[in-house]
């Protein structure tokens, strides 16, 4: 075998071929140092769902929306799902980015969906899924994520379908898009109200085709006070009648709003110029004038911040005094609000931003006081 | 996301990006792959060497070139191709500093978010705080002017990656992820969590003695976290929550509390102003406060950290610090 590798040149073989030895001994030793090493590699962390678990609370009404779409680590998934559950949280809101899944060929890539869901359901939540997000393959070259325009209208409703077939029984509702009175949202094109009707009008038929248990939740509209002509947005009420003018009344279930307390105490009055908690009201008031009166509102986002430096936030203990009493609030009043879920439970990193001080727990999931509060005020302390 | 008034959204193009910058990009004119020394080294191995024979290490090659004449002459170029790198890396750093422009423009750029006192604070009458203070005398010693421009809390880095200020003073916690594009001083202020005694205390040194014993905090807060958190190492700590710090320690001061863990600002204040109270000179936390510049300026940052220095050791910046947040 060794003598396959004598040089050519017979001036000094005996060399080389004792070098050749020592390579060839050398590589047998280091194949098997491999195999050693491979061998004695401790088995991949197997995580399961484990058995069905419940969610225990006081206030069903008590919703999270968690940030699992850039959480690689599955037992992070798991270890917060099962937070959730333990603070006594029915609901999770969860974004799925289209862009991250559906490949230009058609297909789609499950895993991390599978996981995230799979995982929610064995906690006992319910999932609300806000799908966005356009592929690269479904929007004009150099435009951003967010932008989805009428030509991609199909390519969306044929996902969402998807999405709502292959969780059938583990999925509660979907929201369509995110924020769509903000021009961001789309991606910075004039997008309408008569556009997300279209939108909606695409999608709705497409899902409750492929799953009719799933609910369709229209809008998630940011609270703004952009007047008409503003090239960032436009007023959430204004949008939100513009929308049953062009006839989005049929095309949802479910109405998901925002609605931010920043500075204000949670019961502060609504008012059309102000920005708070219970401009729900104000919400409930433009479908009522549209007769949609059966349509319950999902408060997709909601909450305070208590970062120190951000001139909207408030004190730690404000925040939690006014997440509390909002909660309250809304139970006892808001009969037509089928569930609130606080921005945000977690981050997957540190933001190093006032965003951080949105969160009930640390990325190394510790928990916050107001974790703690919401976990006594639910009954699970 | 969300999006607030007055928060808009920043879109593409904006954050990470520097449109107000109108310099060449500083890149060498090759690729770094372009500069590898292996085929070099390969031509000068001697003949009897195996043709899989390991290559040598880079140094040991280059100087095997000098074996021949050609190799010399090969090798030279890449001796002045490096050293001509060198040079460009050299101006590049000058060019980029913006220490030369500042010297020459005979003024201190400063960005800062005036709404966070006693750092910060413009209350109509013109700006004034301890940053502001801190400002001054680094500017005076550095023998410059000093300009204060405003920006919103998170608007601040890209403040200074757009260049429009030339550093950072606004009490601003070193970010280790941020160090790609940005610099810091050395720090010049901790403001963790700081644990806050009655003046007779003897027998608290830190958290650890707290066993047994009650800490005030303000409920919510990082000192509230951390309290938890060693409440779970140490035996029958008991957590008192107060709705804000101030409450917190004015438990300590009428006995209703053994301590109080809040950060160091609101203590200090807190101590200025009020008697029979200590804190304890190991903080429990870290946040430290620093200066900021842009990664490339670091002949700015030099001069930043040497001008630091000259305050501590002339004990100005003490004298600054006690005077806005007491002794």
């Amino acid at each position: 075998m060794v003598g396959r590798f004598l040089p050519v040149c017979p001036a000094n073989g005996i060399v080389t071929a004792q070098l050749n030895r020592l390579r060839f001994r050398g590589g047998l030793r280091l194949l098997l140092l491999i195999a050693l090493i491979t061998l004695l590699q401790p088995d991949p962390l197997l995580i399961v769902p484990g058995p069905p678990q419940t969610v225990q609370t006081s206030h069903p009404i008590v919703g999270v929306h968690t940030r699992l779409t850039d959480e690689v680590e599955e037992w992070k998934i798991q270890r917060s799902l099962e937070m959730v559950r333990q603070m006594g949280s029915p609901w999770i809101v969860e974004l799925f980015p289209w862009a991250y899944y559906h490949a230009a060929d058609g297909g789609i890539a499950w895993d991390h969906p599978d996981m995230v869901i799979n995982h929610a359901h064995a906690q006992g939540l319910k999932v609300i899924a806000r799908i966005g997000l356009t592929p690269g393959w479904a929007r004009p070259p150099d435009t951003p994520l967010n932008y989805l325009d009428a030509t991609a209208y199909d390519d969306f409703a044929e996902f969402a379908a998807r999405f709502a077939a292959r969780y059938q029984g583990k999925l509660a509702a979907i929201i369509v898009g995110n924020e769509p009175n903000l021009s961001y949202e789309w991606g910075y094109r004039e997008g309408t109200a008569v556009d997300y009707t279209n939108l909606l009008k695409t999608v709705y038929p497409a899902i409750k085709a492929a799953n009719p248990d799933v609910l369709v939740l229209g809008g998630a509209l940011a609270p703004t006070l952009e007047p008409a002509g503003s090239p960032w947005g436009l007023n959430d009420l204004e949008y939100l009648d513009q929308m049953y003018a062009a006839g989005a009344a049929d095309y949802f279930d479910g109405l998901a709003v925002h609605s931010y307390g920043l500075t204000f105490p949670a019961l502060a009055d609504p008012g059309p110029e102000i920005l708070n908690f219970r401009r729900v009201e104000l919400v409930r008031e433009v479908m009522l004038r549209h007769g949609d009166a059966n349509t319950q509102i999902y408060i997709t986002e909601f909450g305070w911040n208590d970062h120190p430096r951000w001139t909207m936030a408030v004190r730690p203990g404000q925040r939690i005094q006014n997440t509390l009493d909002a909660l309250t609030y809304a139970e006892a009043n808001w009969p037509y609000v089928a569930m609130i879920a606080i921005w945000a439970f977690r981050f997957p990193a540190p933001t190093k931003s006032y965003m951080d001080n949105f969160t009930l727990v640390t990325p190394e999931f510790v928990t916050k006081p107001i974790y703690t509060e919401l976990q006594r005020f639910t009954g699970n302390d | 996301m969300i999006k607030f008034p007055g928060n808009r959204p920043v879109g593409a193009g904006q954050a990470g990006n520097h449109p107000g910058r109108d310099k060449p990009p500083c890149l060498p004119p090759v690729s770094p792959a372009c500069y590898g020394v292996g085929r070099d080294g390969a031509e000068a191995r001697p003949s009897g060497w195996p043709r899989s024979w390991p290559r040598r290490p880079a140094p040991t090659q280059f100087w095997i070139g000098f074996r021949s004449f050609g190799g010399y002459a090969k090798n030279s170029l890449w001796f002045i191709a490096i050293f001509g790198m060198m040079l460009w890396q050299i101006g590049c750093s000058a060019a980029d500093d913006s220490w030369e422009r500042v010297q020459t423009a005979g003024v201190l750029r400063v960005g800062l978010d005036p709404t966070y006192p006693p750092f910060e604070v413009d209350d109509g009458s013109g700006v004034y705080g301890l940053d502001v203070d801190l400002a001054k005398a680094i500017a005076d010693d550095l023998g410059l002017e000093v300009q204060f421009v405003y920006f919103g809390y998170d608007g601040l880095y890209d403040a200074l990656a757009t260049e429009q200020v030339d550093v950072l003073i606004s009490a601003l916690v070193i970010i280790p992820e941020r160090t790609r594009d940005f610099s810091y001083s050395e720090p010049y202020f901790n403001a963790g969590e700081i644990l806050i005694v009655p003046a007779d205390n003897e027998t608290i040194t830190s958290m650890a003695d707290l066993g047994g014993r009650t800490v005030a905090v303000e409920l919510g807060s990082l000192g509230h976290v951390e309290a938890t958190e060693w409440a779970k190492r140490v035996a029958d700590l008991e957590i008192l929550t107060f709705a804000t710090a101030v409450e917190a320690m004015t438990a300590v001061q009428q006995g209703k509390a053994h301590a109080a863990l809040t950060d160091a600002i609101s203590g200090r204040l807190f101590l200025r102003d009020h008697d029979g109270l200590n804190r304890l000179p190991q903080s429990v936390t870290v946040e430290p406060f620093a200066l900021v510049v842009r990664s490339e300026d670091r002949q700015l940052l030099t001069m930043l950290n040497q001008s630091l220095a000259t305050l501590q050791q002339s004990g100005q910046l003490d004298q600054i610090e006690a005077e806005w947040l007491g002794p």
